[in-house]
C-alpha cells in the first residue's frame, strides 16, 4: 500500500497519476473498520440498524446512541470514525433546518442525501482537510400526504385551480448511502462497515427491487435487519455488541411518519432469545 | 422612452403620468406590527380531572370579512401539549414554525436518554421533555421579549397539557407577556361569552378535578355555539383538543349541532321588513 | 422631444422601483408605535412591620378592564432561596400593576438574590436586596417596570422590615404600606390603625391640647386581623380586588403562607 501511494498520499487535492485520490481511499479504510451498518427500504418503511460494538465494560448498556434523528422524518445511521459522524449529523441538521427556514416544508430525503454528498465531495477537495471517515445511510420517509406547509393554516381550494393533480402520488420511503468521496446512490438495501460483504449477501436475498417495488413489510424487514446485524457480526473478534435499531413508517403507519419514536437497543444477551425479543418488537409495533 | 431599468414594467409616464409613490414611501420610521391584520377570535378551554379540553373555530378574518373558512388555530406540540391561538394569523404562522423546530430540536435532545422514561408510570412523557407548564414558560419569555422590542407577536395563546407533577395544566399569554392560569380560560369574545358559562362548571381547581371529559366536552362545545350566536367574527365550523395523558385527540373539522335560532325571528328593526 | 421624456421632474433624476425607495427622514433605528406595552392588571397588595415579624398580604385577581382573568394569581413571591420551591427563603416580594412587568421583576430579583448567595456562601440581607431593587428599577428608567413593589423581611436586629417603591426605584423603609389598586382605600385605614394617626386619648383636652394615644408596636394577630378588615374593605369597594388573600408571615422561623377566600363579586 505505502509504495504505490509515495507522495501522493500526503494530501487532499493531488491525484496519482493512474487518477485516484489515496487519501479518500484511507478514509474508505477507516469505515471498513468501523462496525456494520444497515439501511433496509421496504415497502411501507425504512429501517436502520447498526452494530455498535462495545469497547469497554464501563460503558453504559443503551447509552451513546449512534443513528441519529435529522429531522421528524429523517434518520442517519454511519460507519466509520463516530467524531466524523457526529459532525456529518450537525451538519445534516443544520441543511434540514434552513431547507425549512427556506422553503416552509420538511427537506426530501433526496435532496438532503444531495447535500451532503456535496458536502462530503467538498472534503476531498482541500489541501487544508481531510475527508470524513464515515460512510453514512440516511434514511427517511418523504410524507405522501398533501404537501405540508410548515405553519399553514387552510388546506387550500377544495376545487378548480389549486395546483393540484388528481391521482398524483409523491413521498414514500427512501435510503441513500454516502461515502467518503462524496459518492451517494440510492439503494434498496445499504450496508457498511466491518460485516458489509456478509450484509450485503443477506440483502441481496430479500425481495427489495422487485418491479413492483419491495414486498418485504416494515415488520419483516425489523426483524431481517436485526438478523442480519448478528449474522454480519463476527464473533471471534469482537465479543461483545449491541444491536442499535430505528424504523419509520409513513403517516399512516406504526411510526406515523416520525423517525425515533419507536427506538431500542438490544443488548448481546438477546442473541439466545432472539425470537422472544422480535415477539416484543412486534407488539410494540401494533400499538 | 427610458430604457432604464427602474422604468421596466411600468406604465409609460409620457402617456398616463407619472406614477405617484408617495402613498408607498411613508417616509416614517421601519414600522413593526401595529395592530392585527387577519383576526382568529376565541379559544375557549376548560380543565377536567384527566386533562384539558380546548377548542376553536376555523375562521380567520380579514377586518369584519370572514376572509379563510379552514384555518386550524389549535396546534398539538410533541403530542403532549396543544397550543391554541387567538389574534393575528401570520403571528400565529410564525410562532407554529417556531414551536416546529422547538419539536425537532427536543427530539434531537431526547434521543440520546434511554426511551423508557419513567418504570413505575408508563404514560408519563420521556423524561425531560418539554411538558405544556415549560412550554407555556418558553411562549410566555418570547412574547414578553417581543413587547420589550416594540414589536409584539399579536396573540392570545392557551396552552394545555400537564405540569410537571403530571397534573393537567392550562394557562394563557398575551401580546404583552402577561400570564395566568385559571381551571377555564377563553381569549377575546369567549372571555366575556363562555367564561361565565365555563365557570359554573369549574370554578375552582376542585370543581374541575370532579369533572368527566364528556361533561367537560360538552360544556366547551355549548360555549362555541354560544360564541357562535353572539359574536359576529366567528364560525360554526371548530376544532376541538382533548389532551390527556393517553396524548393529543385533535379533530379540526367539528360542525355545530343542534342550533336553535328560533329567537331570530323575534327581532325586529333591521332592514327591509314587510310585517 | 420632450413628451418622449417624463414630465415628471423626478423621471429626469433616478427612479425608483417601489422598494428601492429611499426612506426619506427616518433617523437610524427610530421606531413609531401605537402599540401599547402597558396594562393595569388591577389587585392590591399590603405589608405591615411588627416587633418581629412583617406581614405581607395581596388579593389574589387578576383583571385586564372589567374582566377578570384569573381568581387564583398570587402576588406575594419568596424571593433568594435555593430551591424551587423557595422553602427556606427569607424575602418576600410583592407587586402589583402590570403583571408581566411584575413577574419579570420578580424573576430577576429572584436570580439576583441566589447568584449573591452562590458568591458570598450568605443569604442576601433586606437591607441590601431592598437597595439592589431599587436600582433594578431604575436602570428601567426610561422604560419602566410598571409595578408597585414592597418588598417584606427581618433587619439585622430580628424586626419586621418592610420597603416600599415606586414604579422608577424610588424606595423607603416604612412602617407599613399599602400598593395597587386599592392603595388609596387602604393606606388612610393603615394610617389610624397602625401609626394610630387622629387617634386621641378621650377628654384629655381641647385642640391642640389633645393627648394623642400612645404608640405601641401591634401584635402578630392584631396585624393579621387588620389585614383581613383592611381587604374586606377594600373588596367592597374596588372592583380590581377580590376573589381571594393571599398572606405571608415573615418570622424568624421562616415564612408562613396562607390563602383565604375574599368575596368573588
Amino acid at each position: 500500500m505505502t509504495s504505490i501511494g509515495t507522495g501522493y498520499d500526503l494530501a487532499n487535492s493531488i491525484f496519482s497519476p493512474d487518477g485516484r485520490n489515496f487519501q479518500v481511499e484511507y478514509a474508505v479504510k477507516a469505515v471498513e473498520n468501523g462496525g456494520t451498518s444497515i439501511g433496509i427500504r421496504c415497502k411501507d418503511g425504512v429501517v436502520l440498524a447498526v452494530e455498535k460494538i462495545v469497547t469497554s465494560k464501563l460503558l453504559k448498556p443503551g447509552a451513546n446512541k449512534r443513528i441519529a434523528t435529522v429531522d421528524r422524518h429523517l434518520g442517519v445511521v454511519y460507519s466509520g470514525m463516530i467524531p466524523d459522524g457526529r459532525h456529518f449529523i450537525d451538519r445534516a441538521r443544520d441543511e434540514a433546518r434552513s431547507w425549512r427556514d427556506t422553503f416552509k416544508t420538511p427537506i426530501s430525503t433526496a435532496d438532503l442525501a444531495s447535500r451532503m454528498g456535496g458536502y462530503m465531495q467538498a472534503y476531498t477537495l482541500y489541501q487544508s482537510v481531510r475527508p470524513f471517515g464515515i460512510t453514512a445511510i440516511v434514511g427517511g420517509f418523504d410524507s405522501t400526504e398533501e404537501a405540508p406547509v410548515d405553519g399553514e393554516v387552510g388546506s387550500g381550494p377544495a376545487c378548480g385551480a389549486g395546483g393540484k393533480v388528481a391521482g398524483k402520488t409523491h413521498g414514500g420511503p427512501f435510503l441513500y448511502m454516502i461515502e467518503p468521496s462524496g459518492l451517494y446512490w440510492g439503494y434498496y438495501g445499504a450496508a457498511t462497515g466491518k460485516g458489509r460483504q456478509a450484509a450485503k449477501a443477506e440483502l441481496e436475498k430479500l425481495d427489495l427491487g422487485g418491479p413492483g417495488g419491495p414486498t418485504l413489510t416494515l415488520e419483516q424487514a425489523v426483524k431481517e435487519a436485526a438478523r442480519i446485524i448478528y449474522v454480519a457480526h463476527d464473533d471471534s473478534k469482537d465479543k461483545e455488541f449491541e444491536l442499535e435499531m430505528t424504523w419509520i413508517s409513513g403517516a399512516d403507519g406504526p411510526t406515523k411518519g416520525c423517525i425515533g419514536r419507536e427506538r431500542l437497543s438490544v443488548g448481546e444477551k438477546a442473541l439466545d432469545e432472539d425470537e422472544d425479543e422480535e415477539e416484543g418488537k412486534e407488539e410494540k409495533m401494533e400499538e | 422612452m427610458d430604457h432604464r431599468p427602474q422604468a421596466w414594467g411600468r406604465p409609460r409616464d409620457d402617456v398616463y403620468g407619472a406614477y405617484d409613490a408617495s402613498y408607498l414611501q411613508s417616509g416614517g420610521p421601519k414600522t413593526a406590527t401595529q395592530s392585527p391584520i387577519v383576526t382568529g377570535t376565541s379559544v375557549i378551554a376548560i380543565k377536567f380531572k384527566d386533562g384539558v379540553v380546548m377548542a376553536a373555530d376555523n375562521l380567520a378574518s380579514y377586518g369584519s370579512l370572514a376572509r379563510f373558512t379552514d384555518v386550524k388555530r389549535l396546534r398539538p406540540f410533541l403530542s403532549t401539549s396543544v397550543v391554541g391561538f387567538g389574534g393575528d394569523v401570520s403571528d400565529m404562522q410564525f410562532l407554529t414554525r417556531h414551536l416546529n423546530e422547538l419539536a425537532i430540536d427536543e427530539a434531537y435532545e431526547h434521543e440520546s436518554s434511554p426511551t423508557s422514561s419513567s418504570e413505575d408510570d408508563p404514560n408519563a412523557p420521556p423524561a425531560g421533555q418539554l411538558n405544556a407548564a415549560n412550554l407555556h414558560k418558553y411562549l410566555s419569555k418570547l412574547m414578553y421579549r417581543r413587547r420589550n422590542d416594540f414589536d409584539p407577536l399579536w396573540n392570545q395563546i392557551l396552552v394545555a397539557g400537564f405540569d410537571s407533577a403530571s397534573a393537567p395544566f392550562l394557562a394563557s399569554v398575551d401580546l404583552r407577556g402577561t400570564t395566568f392560569t385559571s381551571p377555564s380560560l377563553a381569549t377575546g369574545f369567549g372571555a366575556m361569552l363562555a367564561q361565565p358559562i365555563m365557570r359554573r362548571y369549574a370554578a375552582t381547581e376542585a370543581d374541575a378535578a370532579r369533572l368527566t371529559r364528556e361533561e367537560a366536552v360538552k360544556v366547551v362545545k355549548e360555549c362555541m355555539k354560544v360564541l357562535f350566536y353572539r359574536d359576529a367574527r366567528s364560525l360554526d365550523r371548530y376544532s376541538i383538543a382533548v389532551v390527556t395523558k393517553d396524548g393529543v385527540e385533535l379533530s379540526e373539522d367539528e360542525q355545530l349541532e343542534r342550533q336553535s335560532w328560533a329567537f331570530a325571528e323575534r327581532i325586529k328593526g333591521y332592514g327591509t321588513q314587510t310585517v | 422631444m420632450a413628451a418622449m421624456f417624463s414630465q415628471n421632474p423626478l423621471m429626469n433624476g433616478p427612479n425608483y422601483s417601489v422598494n428601492d425607495a429611499p426612506r426619506v427622514n427616518a433617523p437610524e433605528g427610530a421606531r413609531e408605535h401605537r402599540f401599547d406595552p402597558y396594562t393595569d392588571n388591577g389587585g392590591s397588595t399590603l405589608a405591615i412591620a411588627g416587633a418581629d415579624f412583617t406581614i405581607m398580604a395581596g388579593d389574589t385577581r387578576l383583571t385586564s378592564g372589567y374582566s377578570i382573568n384569573s381568581r387564583h394569581h398570587p402576588k406575594l413571591f419568596k424571593i433568594g432561596g435555593t430551591t424551587a420551591d423557595q422553602k427556606d427563603a427569607t424575602i418576600v416580594l410583592s407587586v402589583v400593576g402590570f403583571a408581566a412587568d411584575g413577574e419579570a421583576l420578580k424573576e430577576r430579583l429572584d436570580a439576583i438574590c441566589k447568584m449573591y448567595r452562590y458568591r458570598h456562601g450568605k443569604p442576601m440581607s433586606v437591607k441590601a436586596c431592598a437597595q439592589r431593587l431599587s436600582t433594578i428599577l431604575y436602570q428601567k428608567r426610561f422604560f419602566p417596570y410598571y409595578a408597585y413593589a414592597i418588598l417584606g423581611g427581618l433587619d439585622e436586629e430580628g424586626k419586621g422590615a418592610v420597603y416600599s417603591y415606586d414604579p422608577v426605584g424610588s424606595y423607603e423603609r416604612e412602617q407599613c404600606r399599602a400598593g395597587g389598586a386599592a392603595a388609596s382605600l387602604i393606606m388612610p385605614f393603615l394610617d389610624n390603625q397602625v401609626n394610630f394617626k387622629n387617634q386621641y386619648i378621650p377628654n384629655s383636652g381641647e385642640g391642640h391640647a389633645l393627648q394623642e394615644r400612645e404608640r405601641r408596636p401591634l401584635t402578630r394577630t392584631e396585624v393579621e386581623t387588620l389585614v383581613k378588615d383592611a381587604f374586606d374593605g377594600a373588596v367592597e369597594r374596588h372592583i380590581e380586588v377580590g376573589d381571594g388573600l393571599q398572606m405571608m408571615a415573615i418570622t424568624r422561623h421562616g415564612i408562613e403562607e396562607v390563602f383565604l377566600p375574599l368575596k368573588k363579586d
